[in-house]
């Protein structure tokens, strides 16, 4: 089949899924690509006259590309992005025929995609993108993809056989060594933190990525920040962590509420401010800002566009529900649980709090890396707490080694998780809740059906 | 070497001597230094396999320690990449063949299946355990090894044989990882008593409530692989 007639028959489903309100964002994009296998690439060379820009990585995808889909559109460059988070090669189609023409033509001069790790090498052959920017790697879903190692090593092989900028985080050595393989120096920029204020975990369980690449030694770290961000050095060879051409060089503020910091560069200074907390939350701005830096975008452009950010589908977004505020706090991983507990738990031990464990395909099927959280680190919780999910128990007995166990409830099903911890609340008060990824959409879902289908999200 | 969720097994150890009023120390071994002279429990965790060529290369350093130790009647618990090291050696795919120590009468040669997924298995000594397994390797016992269990659901040591783990003396080996002891805690408490034992003969570990590890792993045995 042509690609026109392959385009043409997706766009027609894509109208009528809008028809009947069907939600399936990536359907179109899985029949194109069976009618017209080389689809993606087609669209890529009729389309993005000014280039493509992938992003990818563990944790901060999402948060990263909409900081990036922000600045763009400050600095007055049109361009598409898939928003809604569907990062496989399927949901990028879809984005893209969504804003395409019946001959595939979009008017925008730039493609914005997040990218699964595991799908940039066939993705990124496709689309040959300008940038590449990878926040960092941690052990994220190994029951899908093997092994960290492997899933670094095909991102390396990929960035050598593509014409790209790379901008890569230098505080994490399994990404700054993927800028080693470059030859030329050009191709590849760094962001990091030079000068560090935050809080630490006191057990870290979740060093993933701690070896010499070229000797498998165990690397020496002067300054550790969270998981294995930080400044290091091997002990036995020439590997240690990059400079940063793109440097937070003083960290003015980082709590809960945000942060301010300056960013230097060889040619620019920035003063940032960022209304979202978290030191991962820097990490995601510094990667964009990286971006923008290398693509030449006013400085005041990106200033503004940091400034005015707001959080991600599900990551740190408060939905009102019967008189008490839910703060939705997604977790993945045993490094973004972490920055949890450091950011919102710890410093409130009282507040109640939701924890919604599933252990579905996209969740990830294997339950253990509660086990890497440091969940010792709030053993004085005082607070009511709720768990539920299909591994609500795993949750439980977690929480009873971490020395948790007076105030616990245990309510497997999320509708009677929600009237538990409702219950549990005064009016007006806030609820941290705690879900995996299949927990964060079944409860958006609820919710939005016992609020009446308002939408409380872009 | 801690892939994943490794360290809730020596949180569980730890844990579940606390309730009984007593503690140990846990001595964590890097890659370079040498092995404590007096230890009770010998665990090993699992690792990536680049992480392994360094980890193999130094066991070897401490083979007759360890050999010894179990030989004498030491619990030890090996998991997935330990498990590995611990037999006779493991032929990867990408590093050629790695030196075990041969703790375990077994060997372990790389296969192109990666074999992912919640287990369950009927053991003799322990009744029903779960876990999640996560290798490539396929793990081969010699004729005077015994497995730990027979495979209900999963793969276990090798896709074709449905055995998973081994036991050898006071040794145990598995692919189950990751809150293998919190979910199974009739297996650390076995370990916990063999050292117990070990120190003082009448030293006895009193019952704990393991009602919440109960239901959790019913759940655990009822999930998709």
């Amino acid at each position: 089949m042509k690609h026109s007639a392959a385009i043409l028959i997706a766009k027609t489903i894509l109208r009528l899924n809008r028809l009947t309100g069907s939600g399936g964002t990536a359907m179109p994009g899985l029949v194109a690509k069976k009618l017209y296998p080389d689809i993606l690439k087609a669209l890529a060379e009729i389309n993005f006259p000014d280039g493509v820009i992938v992003v990818t990585g563990t944790n901060g995808k999402t948060t990263t590309s909409k900081m990036i889909s922000d600045i763009l559109t400050k600095a007055g460059i049109s361009h598409i992005h898939n928003r809604a988070g569907s990062n496989l090669e399927r949901g990028i189609i879809a984005t893209i025929l969504e804003h395409a023409d019946s001959k595939g033509r979009c008017k925008a001069r730039m493609g914005l995609f997040e990218v699964d790790e595991a799908y940039v090498p066939s993705v990124s052959s496709q689309l040959q993108p300008r940038y590449i920017v990878i926040t960092n790697l941690f052990r994220d879903q190994l029951d899908r993809y093997g092994e960290l190692d492997k899933t670094a090593t095909r991102l390396g092989d990929a960035l050598l056989k593509l014409n790209t900028k790379a901008i890569l985080n230098a505080d994490d050595p399994l990404v700054a060594s993927l800028g080693l393989n470059l030859k030329d120096d050009k191709r590849v920029v760094y962001f990091g933190i030079s000068d560090y204020k935050g809080n630490k975990t006191e057990h870290d369980y979740a060093l993933d990525s701690v070896f010499d690449p070229n000797t498998g030694d165990m690397l020496k770290y002067s300054q550790r920040y969270f998981g294995h961000l930080g400044i290091y050095s091997a002990p036995n060879s020439s590997f240690k962590r990059p400079k940063p051409s793109v440097d937070l060089v003083s960290m003015l503020k980082n709590d809960q509420e945000g942060s301010k910091f300056e960013v230097e560069n060889e040619k620019t200074k920035l003063n940032l401010q960022l209304p979202l907390g978290g030191t991962y939350n820097i990490y995601n701005a510094l990667a964009a800002v990286a971006l923008a830096i290398t693509m030449g975008l006013e400085p005041k452009a990106v200033e503004l566009a940091l400034a005015e950010s707001s959080a991600a589908f599900g990551r740190m977004e408060t939905i009102e529900y019967d008189e008490r505020k839910l703060l939705l706090l997604l977790i993945k991983n045993p490094t973004g649980f972490n920055q949890i507990i450091q950011t919102y738990l710890k410093s409130d031990l009282q507040k109640p709090l939701w924890l919604i464990i599933n252990d579905k395909l996209a969740d990830g099927r294997d339950v253990s890396w509660l086990w890497d959280s440091a969940l010792e680190d709030i053993k004085d919780y005082a607070g009511a707490i709720v768990v539920s999910g299909t591994r609500a128990y795993d949750m439980a007995l977690r929480l009873k080694y971490a020395g948790i166990d007076k105030n616990v409830s245990i309510e497997p099903e999320l509708e009677d998780g929600l009237r538990a911890v409702i219950n549990k609340v005064q009016v007006g008060e806030t609820v941290h809740v705690l879900p995996t990824y299949t927990a964060m959409l079944a409860l958006r879902e609820k919710l939005v059906k016992d609020t009446k289908g308002k939408e409380f999200w872009q | 070497m801690n892939i994943y969720g490794d360290y809730g097994n020596i949180i569980c150890l730890r844990k579940r001597l606390q309730w009984r009023g007593l503690d140990c120390e846990v001595a964590e071994v890097e890659a370079g230094e040498a092995l404590p002279k007096n230890f009770d429990m010998i665990f090993i965790g699992g690792g990536q396999d680049r992480g392994q060529i360094r980890v193999a290369e130094d066991l070897q350093h401490k083979k007759h320690q360890l050999v010894e130790a179990v030989e004498d009647g030491l619990p030890a618990l090996a998991i997935c990449g330990g498990y590995q090291l611990f037999g006779d050696y493991f032929l990867s795919s990408d590093y050629g063949q790695l030196p075990g120590i041969g703790v375990f009468p077994v060997v372990t040669k790389a296969t192109q299946t990666r074999m992912i997924g919640n287990v369950v298995l009927q053991s003799q000594a322990f009744g029903t355990l779960v876990g999640f397994e996560n290798h490539s390797g396929a793990t081969e016992l010699y004729d005077n090894a015994r497995p730990l269990g027979k495979v209900n659901k999963g793969y276990g040591n090798d896709p074709t044989k449905k055995f998973e783990g081994v036991i050898y003396n006071n040794g145990i080996g598995t692919y189950l990882h990751g809150s293998f002891l919190p979910k199974n805690p009739q297996v650390a408490d076995h370990l916990l008593q063999i050292a117990a034992t070990r120190r003082s003969n009448d030293l006895e570990l009193s019952p704990l409530d393991d009602s919440l590890a109960k239901k959790a792993a019913l759940i655990a045995q009822k999930r998709p692989q």
